[in-house]
């Protein structure tokens, strides 16, 4: 239901993290239709928005700014299991969504697969998801295999 | 004696259709994947001298209407306000189940929770205290093995016990004390045959081995075997020989006017096809029979009725004896294999493996069903769209049936019509088809507003699926399917008929002369295939297939028929189903455009043929 990974942006100023559509320069700017500048909300300096090639680039060498300890779904091996800790800022209506099948913060998970799709076994159920979904999925490593 | 209700909800793919069918004693379609439920089920059922109505709701994982089945379970539920619900629970998945009771409770509502599967919790090493469990919640707790008979007699007696759960506070944290005080867990043996086999199916490399394999089987059951040697075996065998010929002499000998009725040889060669090219041939026998072919100008009244009945577009002599015997065969083998495959389990696993494929058409792997099951019938598939979250992709998907997906019934007679055409041309036809549906999946996806959900899928385990329910669910398909296209094939045939006696036929061919000979460059007659064609796709292909049976079409004909007739307009059914789901606006665009769009894609492969000198 929700995706938000292209229109998410940050300010090479500030850096304030913000929706592309809350980005609109001031109404009635004759030029607006065309412009292709991003106005940041909380510092108002203007720039132009990151070309593909950037984003994918710094898809590499983006850090997930979270706690520590933590990984996201995708950082697993198959085969491991993990405790669910939460859900990545901006996911949480995803993670209402997973909770229904048991995915609970403390409940451990096993990584079953990878490809084609991630598949995850909570209790007794078995889940298939995207890696879209899997990167906003947060675990952390437990040392013992746990039961239920 | 009074009434009482009693509303059957929980998670999908729990087993509350098969409780709904042991309480009710009435058949419901039953399946190993989440979802089969679209719509209620009413029955009911005598306990005691007392009569209950009994309702089957669409499986929900929360009250919350996010989609269109869980919209419809949570009206069901609140315009019942004093029924009793009874929760059923997977016993393996009792966390999940207890979120849905807990928002029963926060609604006030009296429940009885069963918990099925008991012997899959059994299997799998857990064990639920369910005395402790229902001291806990205060309400009946009653654990069955519904496909086993188990335990119904007792969901029957705690009805009366039903009470309101006390869950209270954080539902989760509430929820997890609960599960320390009942549920305890062995680790699991070694992974049984079907789990691996489950694993199988998702990985890169035997995912696909299995599912080429699951595509050769299912070409071999349904398009050889199928509609090869059963059809051919009630075709000619039991139509052409007997039926036809009887009903012929009938009439005649009823209602008598000077004609002489033409006869055919009749070749029957029954054969069990082992491979697409070769089958093993057990019996041959050829024989003269009548055909319903004449040449008299003499008639009137008599002739008249003659004709309506065992005339060239007779009732017995063409619309029952394509109904059951050409369409039937094909239908049945396909329901059978698709029964097969939902039992055990496979298809949700067949959506991972083509999740990635199905996102450059705006959809995810969840899109796999319907499609797959619109390979049976594309009406039943286009009510099934309600298991997508977003309009988007019940929009899409819906287009992607009525263009290119062909059901059963097409697909057999588009097989039969293969034979008469080089491989090659058949490579060609089919990654035109396979293109064409990426290219307008891909186009529509741009194109249409809003987003794809997230693949998000729970896979049920596999199983070993229990022939007495395929058999039962390829029963009750089969019966919707005669009850909605018999009709149409008998109004279909009518309508060819009354317009064949009043030549209007001829005129109609004439008519459309420019399309379809100067445009698609196929004779004439072949518009009357498309006319019946917007009654059903399948019966305009029969028509198309006769046509080069009989040497009237040359193969690269026979190659622009099967493009165009493939991509034709849905039957009315689907139409109708399109209508009811998406509305009239949608379904009217989607008509005009899939017209359209058949029609010129059809020349273009006719120029296109062409010019490359084929």
């Amino acid at each position: 239901m929700m995706n938000g990974k292209p229109s998410r942006v940050q300010c090479p100023l500030c850096g304030f993290e913000f929706e592309k559509t809350d980005s609109v320069c001031t109404h009635g700017c004759p030029l607006g239709r065309f412009c292709k500048l991003i106005k940041c909300p909380s510092c108002h300096y203007e720039f132009p928005e990151p070309a593909r090639p950037f984003r994918w680039l710094a898809k590499w060498f983006h850090q997930p700014r979270v706690r520590a300890g933590t990984l996201d779904l995708t950082q697993l091996e198959a085969g491991e299991t993990a405790e669910f800790v939460g859900m990545t800022p901006g996911a949480e209506a995803r993670g209402r969504m997973l909770a229904v099948y048991g995915l609970t913060a403390g409940t451990p998970l096993t990584l079953q697969q990878k490809l084609p799709a991630f598949v995850i076994r909570v209790g007794e159920t078995e889940l298939a998801l995207e890696g879209d979904v899997a990167r906003t999925i947060l675990v952390r490593r437990r040392a013992v295999p746990a039961t239920g | 004696m009074s009434e009482r209700t009693v509303i059957l909800v929980g998670n999908p793919n729990v087993g509350k259709s098969v409780l709904f069918s042991k309480l009710t004693g009435k058949f419901v379609v039953i399946s190993n994947y989440p979802g089969t439920t679209v719509e209620i089920t009413r029955g009911e059922m005598l306990f005691d001298g007392e009569r209950y109505t009994v309702i089957d709701s669409p499986g929900v994982n929360e009250l919350a209407p996010r989609t269109e089945d869980a919209r419809v379970t949570c009206n069901v539920i609140r315009d019942h306000p004093d029924g009793v619900i009874v929760q059923v629970a997977d016993a393996k998945n009792l966390r999940r189940a207890l979120l849905v009771t807990y928002e029963l409770a926060r609604q006030q509502r009296r429940v009885v929770l069963v918990l099925n599967m008991m012997d899959e919790l059994d299997a799998c090493g857990g064990h639920i205290d369910t005395r402790k469990l229902g001291e806990l919640l205060g309400i009946p707790v009653v654990p069955t093995i519904a496909t086993a008979n188990t335990g119904i007699h007792l969901v029957q007696k705690s009805l009366a016990a039903a009470a309101v759960p006390r869950l209270e506070g954080e539902p989760f944290a509430a929820i997890h004390r609960l599960l320390a005080q009942t549920y305890s867990h062995v680790r699991p043996r070694q992974p049984t045959f079907a789990q691996k086999l489950g694993w199988w199916a998702m990985h890169p490399l035997t995912g696909l081995v299995l599912v080429a394999l699951v595509l050769y089987v299912t070409f071999w059951f349904v398009g050889l075997f199928g509609a090869g040697t059963c059809v051919d075996a009630l075709e000619t065998g039991v139509f052409q020989r007997y039926i036809s010929p009887w009903a012929i002499r009938l009439v005649d000998a009823a209602l008598p006017f000077p004609h002489q009725h033409e006869t055919e040889i009749s070749d029957l060669k029954l054969e069990i096809p082992f491979s697409p090219s070769r089958g093993w041939e057990i019996w041959r026998n050829q024989q003269q029979v009548l055909s319903a072919n004449y040449r008299s100008e003499a008639g009137g009244l008599s002739r008249f009725v003659h004709d309506f009945l065992v005339g060239p577009y007779g009732m017995i002599t063409m619309a029952l004896s394509y109904g059951f015997a050409i369409l039937l065969p094909i239908v049945t083998t396909f329901f059978l294999v698709f029964g097969v495959l939902e039992d055990s389990g496979y298809l949700p696993r067949l959506a991972v493996m083509v999740n990635r494929v199905f996102r450059g058409m705006g959809l995810n792997g969840k899109a796999v069903l319907p499609i797959v099951l619109g390979l049976g019938c594309d009406t039943m598939a286009t009510m099934t769209t309600r298991i997508l979250e977003t309009r988007k992709e019940r929009v899409i998907t819906t287009l992607l049936l009525a263009v290119a997906v062909p059901c059963s019934a097409q697909l057999g007679v588009l097989l039969a019509m293969m034979a008469s055409i080089s491989a090659a041309a058949v490579a060609f036809w089919f990654v035109l088809m396979v293109g064409l549906t990426f290219l307008i999946g891909w186009l529509a996806s741009k194109l249409y507003a809003g987003e794809a959900s997230d693949f998000v899928l729970e896979l049920p385990p596999m199983r070993r699926p229990l022939l007495s329910n395929v058999v039962m669910k390829t029963w009750a398909r089969l019966e919707w399917y005669l009850k909605e296209v018999l009709p149409l094939f008998v109004l279909g045939t009518a309508i060819l008929f009354v317009l064949d006696t009043f030549n209007l036929l001829e005129k109609i061919s004439r008519w459309a002369e420019p399309l379809v000979k100067g445009w698609l460059g196929l004779p004439p007659q072949a518009a009357n295939a498309f006319l019946v064609g917007f009654l059903r796709r399948d019966y305009g292909a029969v028509y198309l297939l006769d046509a080069a049976k009989s040497g009237a079409l040359t193969p690269h004909q026979v190659l622009v028929a099967m493009v165009t007739i493939t991509l034709f307009m849905p039957c009315v059914a689907t139409l109708f189903m399109i209508a009811r789901e998406l509305g009239r606006k949608t379904a009217a665009a989607i008509a005009v455009f899939v017209f359209v769009f058949a029609f010129l894609v059809g020349g273009l492969v006719d120029k296109g043929v062409h010019f490359l000198g084929f």
